[in-house]
């Protein structure tokens, strides 16, 4: 247990540095929960690239603490809201939590994908010393999907570097840190917008939806590293603050890092944003074009460019941080079992069957009455607001469905192992933006609808 | 107070209750019978083929080929989790499958391993020499 509570210590030390050079602002909950997030990205891309010796690791590290630490202590500083006092509320998340840490660490991780993958994977590279390609490449091991991102398995390893040896006995500690850091960013991402209490409620609803049940799996660190990119991105949108563009930029190329789901997330916010900055060109395009038009023309619909490249290049630090993996991916021929060959094919043949197969989602739908308490939120709160969350969230399960149409494997298989962890990957923002819209109304009343129609206005 | 904001009080205590889990909050309340059943939750198909796997390990170099034979070749009825197994407590050797997702003998595995690791099935020790047996199973070196 020592290795894994010295390895979250230290990783959360590496990743303070980091965190001010992206945010001198930062402090509090939010410092501390991005700090183990960044901490845990950096582990993973040193491990990735240094040879796999800890006097090096820990050099390499302080290296980058160090030149984090000057970059952070030449940017002015700029206070930032990051958190409320504690309210009663927060016992109740407490005790959520402590209940999970109790699962979470149970036994020796149970499940079959933790030994099948993602376990099996970190504890061979630990034995070879670093990534084994060979094993990666032999026809015998693709079932260890070779193809999936690494940033989960050398988490695992830095946890064995630091033990000395491999143990499955309390990686589960590690799950309860990715949600605790969600949950500290969350939290203080809401206390910038509405009061003690509902922040701390909804801490408290988010303690169940960003623990993962499924220890030892990717899901963890994707709900962590994916939720927070698209919380901070949602932040940045509504404040253009440039600190929550690099924390929502670095944070989904991380995200990227732990599934292949994290990369398609990349790209839902990718198009999402192309799809706001679109609008928002339009609109005001429209605008300049009404005030100028002469009386009886319509008005042009054209989008200017320039604002949708400049939301896109804040995104350089995602692709960059996920080029790595990809560059690496191809170069060994890793192949991917959902895109391999004939999947267009599949597809196309499945299509005739997409009632059952949605019908077949409806029934597998893991906590259903809350997805029908999520849409009633959606139909109450002022839409436009949360465009944003909105249609990254269609969009991944979009990308979520058409996968199971182009899957190699038995449908039915497929979604009864994998659908309800798909919808907890994309549960935290969504119910986030729902919850914060309710409580405005709540504690607004008429005036939230006066809100509404200004923001839609816009 | 309007409709809208009745029901969204509603929205949001349903978001709330509706989330809570009920088993997870009885997990401190059932902790010991609950480590036992996940610590057996891996392996409870065969629960001492763990016990086997070490044993192998323990007389087995990293680098070695090891193939693995169990009751069953039958990819979904217990080979495909005899083999995963295999190769989660044999990191280091290069373990080889006797069988495939479409359940065909891969034979070429069985010639080309240094070693056979046979779990409760015989196997002829024409060539052969046993270098270990427990747990239910026999390690055999070409």
């Amino acid at each position: 247990m020592a290795a894994v509570l010295i390895a979250i210590l230290s990783l959360t030390v590496l990743g303070i540095p980091i965190a001010l050079a992206l945010d001198r602002g930062a402090r509090g909950p939010l410092l501390i929960g991005t700090a183990f997030l960044y901490g845990s990205g950096a582990v993973f891309l040193i491990l990735l690239f240094v040879p796999w010796k800890l006097p090096l690791i820990v050099g390499v590290a302080l290296m980058l603490a160090v030149g984090c630490w000057l970059l952070a202590v030449q940017k002015r500083l700029r206070p930032t809201a990051n958190g409320q006092r504690p309210t009663i509320v927060d016992l109740a998340t407490l005790i959520s939590l402590a209940a999970y840490a109790i699962y979470a660490t149970l036994a020796p991780l149970w499940e079959w994908d933790f030994w099948a993958i993602w376990g099996l994977k970190a504890r061979v590279f630990f034995e070879h010393g670093g990534i084994d390609w060979r094993f990666l490449e032999s026809r015998w091991n693709a079932f260890a999907h070779p193809d999936y991102p690494l940033l989960v398995p050398l988490n695992f390893d830095f946890v064995a570097l630091i033990g000395g040896g491999w143990s499955d006995r309390w990686l589960g500690i590690l799950f309860i840190a990715y949600a605790v850091a969600l949950l500290l960013i969350a939290r203080a991402l809401a206390a910038r917008e509405t009061s003690a209490l509902f922040a701390a409620l909804l801490t408290f609803l988010l303690s169940w939806i960003a623990t993962s049940r499924f220890i030892g799996l990717a899901e963890g660190a994707l709900i962590a590293f994916g939720g927070a990119a698209v919380l901070f991105i949602r932040d940045a949108l509504r404040r253009d603050d440039a600190a929550s563009w690099r924390h929502g930029a670095v944070l989904l190329g991380l995200a990227a890092n732990c599934k292949n789901e994290g990369l398609a997330l990349l790209v839902a916010v990718t198009i999402a944003i192309l799809l706001l900055a679109w609008r928002t060109a339009a609109v005001s395009a429209a605008g300049r074009a009404a005030s100028r038009r002469p009386e009886g023309e319509t008005p042009s619909a054209q989008p200017a460019r320039t604002p949708a490249f400049r939301m896109l290049f804040r995104l350089w630090p995602s692709y960059a941080l996920a080029a790595p993996w990809l560059i690496l991916r191809a170069m060994h021929t890793l192949g991917s079992d959902i895109v391999g060959s004939h999947a267009a094919a599949r597809l196309v043949a499945r299509l005739r069957f997409t009632p059952q197969i949605l019908g077949y989602l409806a029934t597998k739908l893991y906590h259903p009455w809350f997805w029908v308490a999520i849409l009633v939120g959606v139909i109450l709160m002022p839409r436009v607001r949360e465009r944003f969350v909105l249609l990254v969230t269609a969009i991944q399960v979009v990308f979520y469905i058409s996968s199971y149409f182009a899957t190699p494997y038995d449908v039915r298989w497929h979604i009864g192992t994998s659908w309800p962890r798909l919808t907890e990957q994309i549960a935290v923002p969504i119910a986030f933006v729902v919850f914060l819209a309710l409580a405005e109304i709540v504690r607004r009343g008429e005036d939230a609808r006066d809100a509404e129609a200004r923001s839609e206005q816009q | 107070m309007s409709a809208r904001r009745i029901l969204a009080i509603a929205a949001l205590a349903a978001l709330i209750i509706l989330r809570i889990e009920p088993r997870l909050l009885s997990v401190p309340f059932h902790r010991p019978q609950l480590a036992r059943a996940y610590a057996s939750f891996a392996d409870r198909l065969w629960p001492e083929y763990p016990r086997f796997l070490e044993g192998v390990r323990a007389h087995t170099q990293s680098g070695d080929s090891i193939a693995v034979v169990v009751p069953t070749f039958d990819w979904d009825r217990g080979y495909s989790y005899a083999y995963y197994r295999a190769s989660y407590f044999l990191t280091g050797r290069e373990v080889l499958p006797l069988s495939d997702s479409e359940n065909h003998l891969q034979l070429l595995n069985f010639r080309s391993a240094k070693y056979i690791a046979a779990w409760r099935t015989e196997v002829p020790r024409a060539h052969f020499t046993v270098v270990w047996s427990g747990a239910g199973g026999v390690l055999l070196r070409r």
